[in-house]
């Protein structure tokens, strides 16, 4: 009766166990220095703020977009949005300085290197909520309401909010590198 | 006419009027910018040309993606340039979009363009700074204490801390007071200590924050000066000082101590107190004349000595070796006589007849070896010396002298004894072992006198002629090729034997018969044995000896193993 009720138990620990591992969150850690990313936006950002005219119109956030998304669509939003900007903003985007050209290479080449880090470290386990896909068709409808250059520009001016999500939904280890918070269903 | 014209004129007033009225708007800002601190968001713009005193500013603001934008009214005040809009902009910290602003002229009716401003206002755009800084110097060490800023307006849950949470870090800067050149340095902790720099005395300090993970810029505090006051009696330096002090009052504990034992200990008891003190180097010499008997011998002054004198002469020696008048001859070429030894040498060597030699050997002291020709009976020792010219000058116990005595050396008279003759060296005895020889005469003699000492002393007088015989010959009779080390210190014990020798009783014939058997026996063997020190062995053979023998069964027969004594033997083998 003792040995059951031991085997039970035990039974239940490792079913417990391996519920824990398998909807447990599930971290990546993306080597990207953040600081640097954020240093090179802040030194284009006058002059690609300056040039955006839609005051009014936002791409990244309408009022509560971005705030609304919860913990389990995050992995999600990050990789929809990293895509966003490798597939459309800095192809788009036409830039005449070099010193900008150069920060904006600088960022691109972060963003690229997120996705594909988290595309192999998550496989198949980033499932998109209704919730997240509806967020992040308003980003790309916003996109496309502007000619593709101020949608450019406007996307492009809009990093530091992007950055600044990342950073609070994400977290940041000792040696400012990103570790990304997946969960999985 | 004039009804045709007045309508154009009106028109014409009332454009100029309206022209005029755009014309004279009021210019817009120049410039309209943020200046953000931790809670202090303060808009900046630039004052129009030619304002009025009634000019004033207007002021919204817009979040970043929203359409309305919000008039702040606290801000029109005339005249003024700033405005702060913290209070429009509190979740600055967790909006991540920004604000817009922008500012207009305003004067009676009239107003500017709204001017915008070039960037969003962001956390990124908020300058970091210090609320308070806590210096303290003591010991050498800079103890420093940061206060974060604290504005009344800060809403709950968003403290500087707990708005940036990772990575703060602060640069501190010092500065000497008289120079320019400052020295900064990074910490990591609102609590911070850091090591004054060498000669400084009086320095200032200010603080700047920053994040590491952000770009925020970050600006200095205000500069504090601190002086070091030369701390004399601090804990270090008193501890220091109460260390040392206990330490010398060990030492002195221990010195005095040290004294106290000395004086108690140092005096000796009765007994071995003794009444004079002993001065070496004041009270005479017991043989004076012999330690400063250095006499520099010239060998062309001496005669040679014939071997007849070589084996007619032994002398004695005092407790440590041989002491005599007459130097030990050892070869023909090597004769060293003494000075004063000389005539008595030469006095004694046709003397045939015993003679009453001062007992010199008397005089010596007690490790005295006083080494006589075997030719003279014990009752005869001094006489015994005296026949070979023996006289002892008081020579030290180091000093050995043996004198050889050549064979049929007609001063070998005995009273009936076999070995009423001393066989000395031979001649033919090599150069390198005359030396040798002589020490092992004088070694045999020192046996023979530990056999004899065990006497009474009454027997003194009397020797036995076949000790007396027998002894000299063991004493004398060395090996021809006998290779003895000489050892200095052996010729003295041997000469301490003969003394002993001397004083043996003449009661004890059959005894010393007995031991003349077994010293004939072992002589016959291998060499001459002490008889009395068991221990001492022999290996080497005595050469025969050329031995001036006396008519005498016994000192016939004895060869050349008679002479081979265990002692030198043993001596050698030790050296």
């Amino acid at each position: 009766m003792k040995a059951q009720c031991a085997s039970h138990w035990l039974l239940g620990v490792a079913l417990f166990l391996c519920s824990v591992h398998t909807h447990s969150l599930r971290r990546c850690l993306i080597s990207v220095d953040m600081h640097s990313i954020g240093k090179s936006f802040q030194e284009m950002k006058r002059g690609l703020q300056t040039k955006d005219t839609f005051q009014n119109v936002t791409i990244l956030s309408t009022l509560e977009n971005l705030e609304s998304i919860k913990p389990v669509d995050v992995c999600c939003v990050t990789n929809s949005l990293l895509t966003f900007y490798r597939d459309r903003v800095f192809k788009d985007h036409q830039e005449m300085s070099p010193e900008v050209l150069r920060r904006i290479s600088s960022i691109a080449n972060s963003f690229l290197y997120m996705q594909k880090t988290l595309e192999r470290c998550m496989h198949r386990r980033c499932h998109c909520s209704q919730e997240a896909t509806n967020a992040t068709r308003i980003i790309h409808d916003n996109y496309n309401q502007l000619e593709v250059s101020s949608a450019a520009l406007k996307s492009l001016g809009e990093l530091d909010i992007f950055l600044a999500w990342l950073d609070k939904n994400h977290q940041e280890t000792p040696a400012r590198n990103l570790t990304l918070n997946a969960s999985s269903d | 006419m004039l009804s045709r014209l007045l309508p154009l004129l009106l028109t014409f007033a009332s454009l100029s009027l309206g022209f005029r009225a755009h014309g004279t708007e009021l210019p817009s800002p120049a410039s309209v910018w943020f200046e953000g601190r931790f809670f202090q968001h303060i808009l900046h713009w630039t004052p129009i040309p030619n304002q009025s005193e009634d000019t004033y500013y207007q002021v919204a603001l817009k979040k970043y993606g929203s359409t309305v934008w919000k008039d702040a009214h606290s801000c029109r005040e005339a005249q003024a340039l700033s405005c702060d809009l913290t209070e429009f902009t509190l979740d600055l910290y967790y909006n991540g979009y920004g604000y817009w602003a922008r500012v207009r002229a305003v004067d009676n009716s009239q107003h500017s363009n709204w001017t915008l401003t070039e960037t969003r206002f962001t956390l990124d755009e908020v300058i970091l700074t210090v609320g308070s800084v806590t210096l303290e110097a003591s010991n050498g060490w800079i103890l420093g204490t940061i206060h974060p800023p604290r504005p009344k307006i800060v809403p709950a849950g968003q403290e500087y801390k707990q708005i940036f949470k990772n990575f703060r870090a602060y640069k501190v800067s010092i500065r000497k007071i008289s120079e320019q050149k400052n020295l900064t340095k990074t910490v990591h902790q609102e609590n911070f200590r850091l090591t004054v720099p060498r000669g400084m005395r009086e320095f200032c300090i200010k603080v700047k924050p920053f994040v590491e993970s952000r770009s925020n810029r970050g600006e200095w505090s205000e500069e504090q000066c601190l002086r070091l006051t030369e701390q004399y009696f601090t804990g270090t330096h008193l501890s220091i000082f109460f260390i040392f002090v206990l330490l010398l009052c060990g030492v002195l504990t221990c010195l005095a101590l040290h004294c106290y034992i000395r004086r108690h200990s140092g005096k000796l008891p009765a007994v071995l107190v003794f009444e004079k003190p002993h001065n070496f180097f004041l009270a005479d010499p017991p043989f004076p004349e012999i330690s400063d008997a250095i006499h520099i011998l010239d060998l062309e002054a001496f005669p040679k000595v014939s071997p007849e004198l070589r084996d007619s002469a032994l002398h004695g020696s005092t407790d440590s070796g041989f002491g005599s008048g007459k130097p030990s001859l050892q070869t023909e070429d090597s004769q060293l006589l003494l000075p004063g030894s000389q005539p008595q040498i030469q006095g004694t060597l046709g003397n045939e007849e015993p003679q009453e030699l001062p007992d010199h050997c008397g005089d010596n002291t007690d490790s005295g070896i006083c080494l006589q020709e075997p030719n003279l009976h014990s009752s005869m020792g001094p006489t015994w010396k005296q026949q070979f010219g023996y006289t002892h000058q008081g020579q030290d116990d180091s000093d050995i002298s043996l004198v050889q005595n050549s064979p049929g050396q007609p001063t070998n008279t005995q009273d009936g004894s076999a070995l009423g003759h001393v066989c000395l060296l031979e001649p033919r005895i090599p150069e390198e072992k005359k030396q040798v020889m002589v020490t092992f005469q004088g070694y045999q003699k020192q046996t023979r006198w530990k056999e004899e000492t065990a006497d009474p002393p009454e027997h003194l007088d009397k020797e036995s002629p076949l000790t007396d015989a027998f002894d000299p010959k063991l004493g004398v009779c060395l090996q021809d090729d006998l290779a003895w080390p000489p050892p200095a210190l052996a010729k003295g014990y041997m000469k301490q034997e003969s003394h002993g020798m001397t004083s043996a009783p003449s009661g004890t014939t059959s005894r010393q018969w007995d031991q003349l058997a077994e010293g004939w026996s072992l002589l016959d063997d291998v060499s001459c044995e002490d008889l009395s020190v068991a221990s001492w062995t022999f290996a080497h053979q005595l050469a025969p000896l050329d031995c001036g023998a006396a008519p005498g069964g016994l000192l016939s027969g004895l060869d050349a193993n008679l002479a081979t004594l265990p002692l030198i033997s043993s001596l050698r083998v030790e050296e």
